[in-house]
This record gives C-alpha cells, structure tokens and sequence, in this order.
C-alpha cells in the first residue's frame, strides 16, 4: 500500500518533467538553426565569428546586446558599410537575437601576438589615462551593448578610432566621437596594437 | 538622470601631451626598456571622462555604478516576465503594442491614432488599431533625437535636438508623409552633446512649451540651457519661460490651473540618496528652480551653491526620490477609472542607475487636491524592477503615459519597445 504513492510521486515528477524535456530539445533545435544562420557570418568573422583577418572584427565572446545592437544599426542605415549594411538589410529582429546568441556564447580566440613588455606597459597606462576601462570594464571584456576590445583585430579597431575621431563613424551615444578626439594617430596605433594582444597565448 | 550622450568635446590639452608622448617610445620598438612608461603620465591629468561621469568626485573613484542600454530591437513580450507587473486591485494590466523599438513619448491623434517616438534612434511610429490589433507603422525616419511629439488640431509636431517641425494632415497621410515645415530652427547652437532632446507640451496659450537641458551632468549652463522655453506655431516667435531646470522630459499643463507641471531629474554623484528628482509647477513665466546652484528645493550644490541660498529659487512640489529618473506626466482626465482619480497626475519613473539600490522603474499616482497641492504619492504599475542589487535590475522601463479616448492609460518602454495598457472594470 505505501509502494502507490510512490509511484504516483514518480509519476508526478516525470509529468512535472516533461515540459523541461520538450524545453531542452526546442532549444537544442534554436541552436542548431542559429548554428546554421550563423555560417554566412562565418565566411567573413571565421569559424564561431572568430576573425583571421586584421580588418574584420572577431564577434564571438562579445556581449549580446553589442552585437544585436550593431546589426540593427546596420540594418536601418544608422552605421554604414559595403559588406555589412546588405548582410543586415534582410534581417528580422528575431534573427538578430539569435544570431547575437549564438556568438556572444562562442569562445574567443586570441587575436594578435603579445606585444614586448614595454609596450604592454604603455599600452596599460594609456587605456586607462583615456578612460577606455571606464565604460569597456577593466578587463576590456564589454558589458550590455559595449563592446569587447581586449583580443580584437588590430586593423578594424584602428578603422573604427579613426572613423570616430572624424566623426564618420556612426556613434549611438557621441561617447566614443568624444573620446577619439584627442587621440593622435600615434595613440591608435598604439591602442590597436595594445588591445588586439591583450588576451595573447603568453601574455 | 539620463545617460548617455551628454559631452561636451573637451580635449583636454595636457591629455593630448600625455598619448603623444606616450605613443612615442612605443613607436620605437626596440623590446623592453624599464624606463618606457609615458613621461609625467603619473603627474598629468587624465582624459575627461565619459560624460556620465562628469562631476564625479574622488570617493566616487571606485564605483561600478553605470547608465543602462535599451535593447534597440524590442523584445518580444512573449520572452517578458509580464506576470510580474502589478495594477491597484480593479486594474489590469496587458500589452498594447510591441515592435515599437526604444517607444519613447507618446501623442494620440484625433482619429485615434498613437504616435511614438524615439531618442537614440531616429524614427517616428505611428500605431493604428485595426480591429483589435496593432499596426506598428514607421512615418519618419533620419530624424536627430526626435524625442518630443504632440499631436494637435491635426497637426503632428516633432521636436529634434536642434529644430521643431510641424506635420500637417499627417494622420490621413501615414503611408505618405508629408515633407515638414520647420516651426523653428537652430535650437542647437553648439552642436555638442548634452541633455538636448526635448519634450513637447501644448499650452492653453496654443505655444509649443519645450526644453533644452543642461550641457552636462553639473557645470554652468548657457543662458539657452537648463531652461523651458515656448515658441507660437503661427510666428515662431521663442520666449524664455523657466530657468534652473537640470532636465525635464515631461510636462503637463493642469486640467483646472491651467498651470504648468514638470518632471526634473536632479544631478548625479552626490549620493544614492542625495538629490531627490523633482515635480515642479511653473505658475508664471520666469521663474528660476534653482539648477545649478540648489536642488530638491533645500540643498545647495556644494561647488556651485556657494554663495547662494535656496530661498532665491522655486522649490519643487513634491520629492520624487533620488536618481528615480521621473520621466512623462499626464493629467487623467478620462472617464474609465474611479472617480478619484480624476485629474490625479500619472507619472513614469525611468529608474535609477546612480544608486547602489535601485529605484524607481514605475508608474505612480500623484494625488492633488482642489486647490492643487500634492497630497500624496503612490504606486500604480510596479514589478519592472526585480533585483534592486542586479546589474541590470529591471526587465523594463517606463517612460510616457498616454491618456486614451476610452479613458485607459497607455505606458511606452523603451527598453523593450512594447506599450502596455492599463484598464479598470468595476
């Protein structure tokens, strides 16, 4: 007689279980459809949106909301490019969600070589004298719709500070218009070099 | 207070003395050298900071304490904890609209129709009920921080951060917009960035009543900043109407006084709970309440507040609580709710990111007798704000209320880009 409400317990706990199962395998299915939309990402942000080439910008391992948040300024024309403005033009806000998903919860790989111990030294004092850890956090690892910098591609991080120094960059908030203007292209340099090495093997 | 976007372009001199020197031995390459940090770089003045932080003082240092990002795509409400929001007993709560991306103020149409508007992105919405459900119609797009709309006599105004246009018509024309004609022009004189998107109220005098904020979170604004001004449609002729205003993104004029009633956000990092954010009425042109040299009424700026005293300013008329970010105000002058709500005053709270424990995230009732003084306050649309110790604490934001012709209230969120709707049924 006490074998019954055991079962009926067992039974009640496989029932309870059930939508956590269904659950887990939809998602299982989302990823694997965000896996695949993701490849023509891939062809220009490499294998998981790690990038190879120093122009393009790796996207894995940055912040969701970055990512959603830069696409859609493609998509309504606020942030221009020949190569990204019609990748983005057909997509749907759900499709930017799941795309930003899928590479926010990559692993990033490590951009550059590590730079000599002086430079690394000069590098530091300068991210943080121009108040780049202030809003990029103090790792440089981005937070909500702020961008990770820290193993970014040298070239394209150099792109965007000069573009925000000219004012030609599209810039949500003028933050980062403003922070550029004092920069010399001798301090870009430096910050592009020093922030793509950051998370170097090595280091 | 408001995040983001104010700045002003200071390149500070000694900053830029300090990268180039900084950048030079780097260029050098030549491998380690102890003797390569940047000359004088522990002695000179930093960079100026991003411009939220401006004012920030040395115990200040430290804080992770920071301004929050809408999600500028909208989340579908299906993916929202909608569950969790709370009417007074008799109310509910639904969504009235989604896919209104950063939805911002708000204005209905005579015919029915709700425009929306934006503040980090550039477009109009205009939202159309078609038998029960919602159509989410983008009318403008490219505008500059088009923040403030109004709909009156047929006409849609929007004001930008420099100039404010008039749409004619506009409501049998949403498929086809008219070209603007511009109200008035070069309200941006110095094009830098600062608390300059506006909010538009109609006055009983037929004047477009708008602000331009202050330039940054706690320096001397110009004698065009931290003001309300209003400028006559017919003639664009612009007048000064109050000064001392920090940033107001919410203005109503009382459905009896006829007086002028104002939200105000206080300065930041003078505490979590110093200064509170104000409700201000405004009962005759120039008057001055009190920014930069007093907040809340009764506390002198310790930079700027020297030398003053607060009895030389309008003291708000209630306290709204500190860095709650009061937001759009309406009178409620609709027929669907209790009759003691008439002409109580709605008013959405942004919620704080300047504060350790958060605040605010709502909508509450300001309570106001015959004669037009504050009564008291209290909540009337909560549960936005789930963890006041979380980074981000909330999973919504309020920011304008909309009175609507069947007397329910409409609420923006521009953190999800979804408009909710709040009713009452005996």
């Amino acid at each position: 007689m006490q074998a019954i409400p055991q079962i009926r317990q067992a039974a009640a706990i496989l029932v309870a279980a059930l939508p956590f199962f269904a659950a887990h395998a939809a998602s299982a299915a989302d990823a694997a459809a965000a896996k695949q939309k993701a490849a023509a990402c891939a062809a220009c942000h490499g294998p998981e949106g790690n990038s190879t080439n120093p122009a393009i910008p790796s996207i894995a391992g940055q912040p969701k909301q970055f990512i959603v948040t830069q696409l859609f300024m493609f998509r309504e024309g606020n942030r221009k490019d020949p190569q990204m403005s019609p990748m983005a033009a057909p997509l749907s806000n759900a499709d930017m969600n799941e795309l930003a998903g899928y590479f926010s919860a990559q692993k990033h790989a490590p951009a550059a070589k590590p730079l000599p111990a002086d430079r690394i030294a000069v590098g530091r004092v300068v991210t943080e004298k121009y108040n780049c850890t202030q809003c990029h956090g103090p790792q440089l690892l981005g937070q909500q719709h702020i961008p990770r910098l820290a193993g970014q591609q040298p070239q394209y991080l150099k792109t965007q500070l000069r573009g925000f120094k000219a004012s030609t960059r599209f810039d949500m908030d003028g933050q980062m218009t403003s922070a550029a203007q004092v920069l010399t292209e001798q301090d870009i340099e430096l910050l592009g070099d020093y922030l793509s090495s950051l998370d170097a093997p090595g280091k | 207070m408001c995040f983001r976007s104010k700045h002003s372009l200071v390149a500070t001199l000694a900053a830029v003395g300090l990268l180039s020197a900084a950048a030079a031995p780097a260029q050098q390459q030549t491998g380690s050298s102890p003797d390569l940090a940047p000359p004088g770089a522990a002695t000179k003045p930093p960079a100026a900071p991003p411009s939220w932080q401006q004012g920030r003082g040395a115990e200040h240092e430290k804080s992770t304490l920071h301004p929050f990002a809408p999600h500028l795509t909208g989340r579908p409400s299906s993916e929202l904890p909608l569950d969790k929001l709370k009417v007074p007993a008799g109310f509910k709560v639904e969504v009235w609209a989604e896919g209104v991306p950063e939805a911002r103020s708000l204005t209905l149409g005579d015919k029915g129709t709700v425009f929306a508007a934006n503040r980090n992105l550039s477009n109009v919405y205009a939202i159309v009920d078609r038998n029960g459900k919602r159509e989410v119609k983008t009318i403008l797009k490219g505008l500059s921080a088009p923040n403030g709309v109004l709909f009156d006599k047929g006409t849609l105004y929007v004001a930008e951060r420099g100039r404010i246009t008039r749409y004619d018509g506009i409501e049998d024309k949403l498929d086809n917009p008219p070209q603007p004609k511009v109200v008035i022009d070069n309200l941006d004189p110095y094009k830098q960035a600062g608390h300059f998107w506006k909010y538009l109220a109609m006055g009983p005098d037929g004047k477009l009543y708008f602000n331009i904020g202050s330039p940054q979170n706690i320096t001397m604004p110009t004698y065009m900043q931290a003001a309300i001004l209003r400028v006559d449609p017919k003639t664009g002729r612009l007048e000064d109407y109050a000064h001392g205003v920090r940033n107001t993104v919410g203005m109503a004029f009382h459905p009896v006084s006829k007086q002028l009633w104002f939200t105000e956000h206080g300065r930041d990092w003078l505490g979590d709970d110093m200064p509170s954010d104000e409700l201000n009425v405004a009962t005759k042109q120039g008057q001055h309440f009190g920014f930069p040299y007093c907040h809340q009424g009764d506390t002198l700026d310790p930079e700027y507040g020297k030398n003053r005293s607060c009895d030389q300013f309008t003291p708000p008329v209630a306290k709204l609580g500190a860095h709650v970010a009061p937001l759009g105000i309406r009178f409620y002058t609709g027929k669907m709710f209790p009759a003691e709500y008439k002409n109580s005053l709605f008013l959405a709270r942004h919620g704080s990111w300047n504060r350790n424990t958060k605040q605010g995230y709502d909508v509450i009732r300001v309570v106001i007798d015959a004669k037009g003084k504050v009564v008291k306050t209290e909540p009337f649309l909560q549960g936005f704000l789930t963890d006041d110790k979380a980074d981000p604490p909330m999973w919504g934001r309020p920011v304008d209320v909309l009175v609507m012709r069947d007397g329910a209230l409409l609420v923006s969120d521009d953190y999800n880009g979804i408009i909710y709707r709040v009713s009452y049924r005996k």
